[in-house]
């Protein structure tokens, strides 16, 4: 049987972890295309779980891994769950290209000029990044950041999400060219300043 | 093809998605259509910089911490 602490030492010890762990977790949600709120909601929710389940974690793990594991499940529960209200948003054609699928005039793929070996221009363009793609709804930023940032295949996003492999393209395909339209858009405002 | 296809082409091919006679579809659409073209760079400097992003460190409120103790605390104690 465990050993269960004393209430009091109890929720010292999980005041102790919110200090330390909370902005970690918060960042990490960040990272992954929360807003503030949601993300720090996130947060909470991790903690409310590891509360609960203190008498159970016998510290074979770090605490903060602990917490991150949660974290990340709380993270796909979230992005399963906006998938399941994807079917919505998947039908209707993107406005950027015209009825025969050809780019829309107002679309029009532009040059930039863009060298990110250069301090100036990538701090620039992920800065703009960052701001383009929290423009995309949940779950494009799901299956975007499960793609480009954590290098998974299609079947295992389209598993995890539970979407079916067309509507997986759909999403990105979207996703990607929205994204795109936005960069394109702020990249020559700046250059234009 | 049309630019939309091709799109899907271009980013199936990411994945290595894509059979021998689409990619050359592809190429044959890539070859006329400069806007495609001016599409595809864009997309791999996406790609690339998405590679590139990293976490930033940034702070909860001590007001905003202090409220998920106390929420959490709280939330417990009518469970």
């Amino acid at each position: 049987m465990n050993q269960t602490l004393p209430e009091v030492e109890k929720a010292q010890r999980f005041k102790d972890w919110v200090l330390t762990y909370s902005d970690m977790l918060f960042g990490h949600a960040v990272f992954r295309g929360f807003d503030h709120d949601a993300a720090r909601d996130l947060v909470q929710d991790t903690f409310y779980l590891a509360w609960k389940n203190m008498d159970g974690f016998e510290g074979k793990a770090s605490v903060k891994n602990w917490l991150f594991v949660i974290l990340k499940n709380k993270i796909t529960d979230h992005y399963r769950e906006s998938a399941s209200q994807a079917a919505v948003f998947v039908s209707g054609h993107s406005t950027q290209f015209d009825s025969a699928g050809h780019w829309a005039k107002p679309s029009y793929p532009k040059e930039l000029t863009v060298n990110l070996s250069e301090q100036q221009d990538r701090l620039d363009f992920q800065t703009i990044l960052e701001g383009c793609s929290a423009k995309l709804n949940t779950i494009q930023k799901a299956v975007f950041f499960m793609k480009y940032m954590d290098d998974l295949e299609s079947d295992v996003i389209c598993r995890q999400l539970s979407i079916t492999v067309n509507n997986y393209w759909t999403i990105l395909h979207r996703a990607k060219v929205q994204l795109r339209a936005c960069l394109q858009k702020n990249w020559l405002l700046i250059q234009n300043i | 093809m049309s630019c939309h296809e091709a799109v899907t082409f271009m980013l199936k091919k990411e994945e290595g998605k894509i059979s021998f006679s689409q990619q050359l579809s592809l190429w044959r659409h890539l070859a006329i259509c400069r806007l495609c073209r001016l599409f595809s760079a864009q997309n791999r400097l996406i790609n690339y910089a998405m590679k590139q992003r990293h976490e930033k460190l940034i702070a909860l409120s001590e007001k905003e911490k202090r409220e998920i103790i106390q929420n959490v605390l709280d939330q417990n104690a009518f469970s």
